[in-house]
């Protein structure tokens, strides 16, 4: 990074500029059921320079990859043709963010731990789960990174945040005969705790079992659905995305400040706060790519859309004092139903789908199960081989939030999410 | 337009490098990438000229007469015989693990030396000219119609220059591709987005297919503001290339990329040599099948590109596979090893991915339809290949009744349900054919590759939702 810096602060033709550096070291673990076929390991380091050229009133940036393939040469070309490129950019103008110097750390119990070691616990705590007779784990995926991620900028900004985090991609399966089926299971933390990873396996090693004995069940049927973590997290950052600076600015949003998004609703309001972080997740962190630090902000306030939030450059461009950051993460305000409110009528609980899909513009949520827990009124059976369909806007509305809140990923907030009067089909 | 000057600089580096691991991994590849790539964009109120998203790095795959091993770095230099040494370091593992290793047969190393180049005309169009197109593609669709509220005009060249090295092997290929996209926002009745893709080698037919879209985009834009929801059911349907593609790539590619037969995680495997679609259906994938963006001449296993019949009238025939997958299960690899970038680890994917042509009219296929709806452009599709489920979710539809389309829209559309009962509900093949080169298809959740898929247009019966 020193090179580059170097030249881009010796060149008279910028007005400004911003590297964005990740280091980044990995150990990988491929099994192929039990058995390990593939050991990978990684040292790389990604750059990314942005340069910005003030010009006709206007301003121009380029952004480059710098490889470490290039000669101080090379990257001297570079930069001139970035501020060519950028000399043809005419956007609005807007200042970059300042600031000092920041080195801070994600909270991690991994940080000092051999990864070969490391690796093999891991492996250990997933294959612990491997107890459900007929059950196995066909495929496991097992990625250690030590990230460091910088920013430095020409307004001062020089700050680092370093994050030690796991993914885990299993597959539980559950056999019997010639008849099979699996689950897909994406698991990602900062903290190693080897009976939590072992319950989450055996959490969807148990549901592969059930996703064996399930049945279609009668349809079509208009029946409350439950959402989980995964799904509930991605219908609300569809709703603050409609509400992101850069969305807002790109005339692409379909609701404004002080908008009603659950009009006329009869059910739990929803709150919703962007934030830097939530314990445990990966994508948290201490400052944007900007180099901006975080403001966390509510942006659906009972059911209102309350403020933008987003990067500075299209915070400046919205006329906002004090831009947020582009916060990763997201919460949501727990609500009224409990155990025994769901338990009032029938209700189809989605423990896995294919992947929500959702439509602001048409109006539209839906999407196929690949397993539910169908609850009839008086007995709970797992289903499969359906697929559900509503009006986004009305089921907005009547939607009901858990009592009970978990924190999952990026996510922190209600257990479940139910969708009143979807189509099941 | 030459090969990656780096890379060619680096051949005696990767030959030491192959020499020195080889003293302990009988197989030792090397595989260097340098992939340029450029993004221009215009919109209502900004502008864009930068680096698309490239790589340049190496990635080193061994066996050790047994199992795998892989290793990524940014750069080759200095005394090979020492990385050889932190790369055996590196990929060392807990010696609790050595007795859970496969054993795996060591890969075919034929001897090859070849240099591949395809040409494109990126050279004719500078970097000025493909702004001042899409500013002005931008104006014209902004001033065409007032409810349009934004018009994105875009095109992303893109350049891939190779470098494959083992003990018997050396192969090189350069070759390019761009993607055009026009995208506006309408405010009407309700607010809709429409697009328009266009795949090439040559910006000049990319753009020329641009600017003679942009009355239709717009078009287009307008009828998805009155576009409704579609009544859940079950449905005769008509796809366009775009959802046959995404029929051929999520309902039947992944369930064929046979690292998940080594995991038994796809149907297929038990499926070969049976009827698994209508007789009437051909499926073909392979960098060699078709010419689109996912036209190699190599795999990033160094095996020369293939055109591979998945399913010959009806019948699965073939499956797709990388190296590592080929050996364990003792077949030969099908050129479809490939890597996110140089950082991530080859599996089996899909490359171009698309169903042979038929003889049938698409008038006539419409016309056998007494209400039903013709589906049109890929959205997005996830992939159940262990429980043949798909989901495929369309843009839009349009109904047809009694045999006519009609004016009235639904959107989204949803499809969803048994890929059999899909594959075998094929009643009907036009004779058209039609590969778009646009697409990225994950492996789950990640490790994405630049694919395309197509095909004709299919009368098929399914669930819509």
């Amino acid at each position: 990074m020193n090179v580059i810096r170097r030249l881009l602060e010796q060149n008279q033709a910028l007005s400004g500029w911003r590297i964005n550096e990740t280091i980044r070291s990995s150990y990988e673990l491929f099994f192929v059921h039990r058995k390990l076929e593939t050991v990978r390991a990684t040292d790389t380091v990604s750059t990314n320079v942005t340069v910005y050229v003030d010009h006709d009133g206007k301003k121009g940036d380029s952004s480059f990859d710098v490889s470490a393939a290039m000669t101080e040469a090379d990257m001297r070309q570079k930069i001139e043709t970035a501020v060519r490129r950028a000399k043809l950019v005419f956007n609005e103008p807007y200042e970059l963010p300042e600031g000092g110097a920041e080195t801070s750390e994600l909270p991690s119990n991994m940080k000092d731990r051999d990864p070969k070691e490391l690796g093999r616990q891991i492996a250990d705590a997933v294959f612990a789960a491997d107890t459900v007779p007929g059950g196995s784990i066909n495929a496991c995926e097992i990625f250690l990174y030590r990230d460091t991620v910088r920013v430095n900028n020409s307004r001062g900004i020089n700050k680092t945040q370093q994050k030690h985090w796991v993914m885990i991609e299993a597959i539980p399966t559950f056999t019997e005969k010639a008849e099979s089926v699996e689950l897909y299971e994406d698991h990602r933390f900062t903290d190693f705790d080897p009976a939590k990873v072992t319950a989450e396996i055996a959490r969807r090693m148990a549901e592969a079992r059930d996703r064996f004995t399930a049945k279609k069940p009668a349809v079509p049927m208009e029946i409350s659905v439950l959402l989980r973590p995964q799904e509930i997290r991605e219908l609300l950052e569809l709703l603050s995305d409609d509400l992101n600076y850069g969305t807002v600015y790109a005339h692409a949003n379909l609701h404004k400040i002080g908008d009603d998004l659950q009009e006329n609703g009869d059910g739990d309001k929803l709150t919703v706060t962007m934030k830097a972080q939530v314990p445990g997740s990966e994508a948290s962190a201490f400052f944007d790519a900007d180099g901006a630090a975080f403001t966390d902000t509510c942006v659906i306030r009972d059911g209102v859309a309350a403020a933008n939030y987003g990067s500075s450059r299209f915070g400046q461009y919205l006329g906002v004092e004090k831009p947020t950051g582009d916060l990763p993460c997201i919460r949501a305000e727990a609500g009224t139903l409990t155990d025994a409110d769901m338990k009032k009528a029938p209700y189809m609980d989605c423990a896995s789908m294919s992947g929500l899909q959702l439509d602001l513009y048409n109006d539209y949520i839906g999407g196929e199960i690949r397993l539910a827990y169908y609850f009839d009124g008086e007995k709970t059976v797992p289903v499969t081989g359906v697929s559900m369909s509503g009006k986004l806007s009305a089921v907005l509305a009547s939607l009901r939030l858990s009592q009970g809140v978990v924190t999952e990923g990026a996510y922190e907030g209600p257990r479940h999410l139910m969708l009143k009067g979807m189509t099941v089909l | 337009m030459p090969f990656s000057a780096y890379l060619d600089g680096k051949r005696a580096e990767c030959r030491a490098l192959v020499a020195a691991l080889g003293k302990r991994f009988p197989y030792v590849s090397v595989l260097g990438t340098d992939v340029r790539a450029t993004a221009i964009r215009a919109d209502k109120k900004s502008s864009m000229v930068q680096d698309g998203r490239g790589e340049c790095g190496f990635v080193l795959k061994m066996h050790d007469g047994r199992s795998f091993f892989e290793y990524s770095l940014d750069d080759l230099s200095g005394d090979m015989n020492a990385l050889a040494e932190k790369i055996e370091t590196a990929v060392e593992i807990d010696p609790s693990l050595c007795a859970r290793m496969i054993e795996a047969p060591l890969p075919q190393d034929e001897p090859l030396k070849q240099d591949f180049l395809r040409e494109t005309d990126f050279a004719d169009f500078d970097e000025e000219t493909m702004l001042t197109t899409c500013k002005a593609l931008s104006q014209e669709l902004l001033e065409k119609d007032e409810r349009v509220l934004n018009a994105f005009a875009v095109i992303q060249p893109f350049t891939v220059s190779k470098l494959f090295i083992t003990r018997n092997r050396e192969l090189s290929q350069h070759y390019g591709w761009a993607n055009g996209v026009l995208m506006v926002v309408y405010g009407g009745e309700k607010m809709a987005q429409a697009r328009h893709v266009e795949g090439s080698d040559k910006l000049k037919e990319i753009i020329e297919g641009m600017k003679a879209h942009t009355d239709g985009v717009i078009q287009l834009a307008e009828h998805l503001t009155h576009a409704e929801a579609i009544e859940p059911g079950v449905y005769d349907v008509i796809t366009d290339s775009s959802i046959t593609g995404l029929i051929a790539h999520e309902a039947f590619g992944h369930g064929v990329e046979m690292d998940q037969f080594v995991k038994d995680r796809a149907m297929a495997k038990h499926c070969m040599g049976q009827y698994v679609a209508s007789p009437i259906t051909n499926m073909h994938d392979g960098a060699a099948a078709a010419h689109s963006v996912a036209s190699y001449f190599f795999d990033d296993d160094g095996v020369l590109a293939h055109d591979t019949q998945i399913i010959k009238d009806g019948i699965l025939v073939a499956g797709l596979s990388d190296l590592a997958s080929a050996s364990q299960l003792s077949t030969e690899p099908t050129g479809n090893g490939r890597r996110d970038s140089y950082k991530r680890k080859a599996y089996s994917r899909m490359t171009n991915t698309f169903f042979e042509p038929g003889k049938d009219k698409l008038e006539d296929m419409i016309a056998s339809v007494q209400h039903g709806y013709m589906l049109f452009e890929t959205n997005n599709g996830m992939e159940d290949p262990k429980n043949w489920q798909i989901q495929c979710t369309a843009e839009y539809g349009i109904e047809i009744v009694d045999g006519k389309l009609t004016d009235n829209y639904v959107s989204p559309v949803v499809m969803s349900g048994s890929v059999p009962e899909l594959l075998k509900s094929i009643s009907m093949i036009s004779d058209q054919f039609k590969v778009i080169g646009a697409g990225m298809c994950g492996k789950g959740y990640k490790e994405w590759v630049r694919v395309s898929d197509g095909g004709p247009n299919l009368k098929a019966r399914v669930k819509l939702g």
